[in-house]
């Protein structure tokens, strides 16, 4: 049985445990980005809210894209991961029904990261993003395998 | 019986609220409610006690020096403030549960309903705006309907999900169509049963559809957008997701800005925490 490892809403897990399955729900407009390098086999899983901080003064850097996202990749570098051999899937930045742009959080999340991988020449292996849909994110330790679930129905990413 | 009818009638099977409660309730309806009347009363019950004292010295509803008595937590907090605690000691015992319908686990409805509540004052406050005296109060209510609802959707969620992703339509309109009520009106019914104020009972009717609301009332437009901001930051999320349409009029009215929104996304995940540790527990 795999121990499910929880990662809440602004925050981040690294997990080199293969009995260990990181975890995120409730990823509504929100980014969800795992990161997995199958030669370190270590995994990392983060949630945020928003695409960047309003302020100077960052109390939860995993809050955000900007900040967060590269926190978490020199944390899995200093774990023994590669930048070649990392691997990332993003889930989540879903909208609700008529939201303007300006206000459209889920598109400036995914924008943020798109932006940020393309400035420093990071591709992403696989996406699922967009729509009205809650969804769940999986991490699975001993695979590297990405599930997303919702509304009852499960998927691999 | 339409389906309508049997969900109504339903939803008045549902616990009244606890009778502390409702005395105090009455009480401060009263146009010569006192504080130190109310305090005795309060002191009475011993949870309402513990409640009032919890809320007085949180720092999103009180904070600041210590208080040790219901009667300085009461001039502290003041009667808008009571009201509020009184009615939230009422709801959350209701609202804890799992409600499988809608794909909520235990304890999600009531977070939710936290979330809206505190997303709309974190919002007026962002907006320098003094939120009106129900604004908590309904935001916390907005969702009592999913509760009832919840019970037919758990036998037949399919139906309503399918709709609403084949005909594209926000998902208290597919509920609509398919039982005949949609989890809002239901809500504000079982509340006006409840005897709760009309600002109240319009508010929750109306919190998904602010433009389609008879009069206008700020309050009404700070819960819709409490609402938006707790549903895309993804708090209390079930079956129905993100599936609901923003109203651009309450927005525009409030004059929310960009940065006044992620401000306010970035306050509520801290002051949700302290409030739904005091409330959980009542």
């Amino acid at each position: 049985m795999l121990k499910r490892i929880v990662v809440g809403i602004s925050d981040m897990k690294i997990s080199a445990r293969a009995s260990e399955v990181l975890v995120t729900h409730s990823l509504g407009s929100c980014l969800g980005l795992a990161a997995w390098d199958a030669g370190a086999r270590v995994g990392g899983l983060i949630h945020c809210l928003l695409p960047k901080a309003t302020g100077p003064d960052v109390k939860n850097p995993n809050m955000y894209v900007n900040v967060g996202v590269p926190a978490m990749i020199r944390k899995m570098l200093s774990k023994g991961c590669t930048k070649e051999g990392l691997v990332f899937r993003a889930a989540g930045c879903a909208r609700m029904l008529g939201i303007q742009n300006q206000f459209d959080t889920g598109s400036q999340n995914l924008a943020m990261l798109e932006a940020l991988f393309a400035k420093n020449g990071v591709k992403l292996a696989a996406k699922d993003v967009g729509g009205s849909i809650p969804r769940t994110m999986y991490l699975c330790m001993d695979t590297g395998q990405v599930t997303i679930t919702s509304q009852g129905k499960e998927w691999l990413l | 019986m339409s389906v309508r009818e049997e969900i109504i009638a339903q939803a008045m099977n549902l616990p009244q609220m606890p009778a502390p409660v409702v005395r105090v309730m009455n009480y401060l309806s009263r146009p010569d409610a006192d504080l130190n009347e109310l305090a005795k009363l309060i002191e009475y019950d011993p949870g309402l006690t513990v409640n009032v004292l919890r809320m007085a010295n949180s720092s999103f509803f009180g904070g600041g020096v210590q208080v040790s008595t219901v009667r300085d937590a009461l001039f502290r907090l003041g009667t808008r403030r009571v009201v509020q605690l009184v009615i939230a000691s009422g709801v959350a015992p209701n609202a804890r549960s799992a409600v499988v319908g809608y794909g909520l686990e235990e304890g999600e409805l009531l977070r939710q309903a936290i979330a809206v509540g505190v997303a709309a004052e974190l919002l007026a406050a962002e907006l320098d705006l003094r939120a009106p005296d129900h604004t908590f109060t309904s935001g916390l209510l907005c969702n009592i309907g999913k509760k009832v609802l919840g019970g037919f959707l758990e036998v037949d969620a399919g139906p309503i999900l399918a709709m609403a992703a084949r005909e594209h339509v926000p998902f208290e309109q597919a509920e609509r169509e398919v039982l005949g009520i949609d989890h809002a009106e239901l809500g504000a019914e079982l509340l006006s049963r409840w005897s709760l104020p009309p600002s109240i009972v319009e508010c929750v009717r109306w919190h998904l559809d602010p433009c389609s609301a008879p009069g206008s009332d700020q309050a009404l437009d700070l819960v819709h957008v409490g609402f938006v901001l707790a549903t895309m930051a993804g708090i209390g999320q079930g079956l129905d997701g993100l599936n609901y349409m923003v109203c651009q009029k309450s927005f525009e009215r409030l004059n929310v800005t960009p940065l006044a929104m992620a401000r306010t996304m970035e306050k509520l995940l801290e002051a949700l925490a302290e409030i739904e540790e005091i409330l959980s527990s009542v």
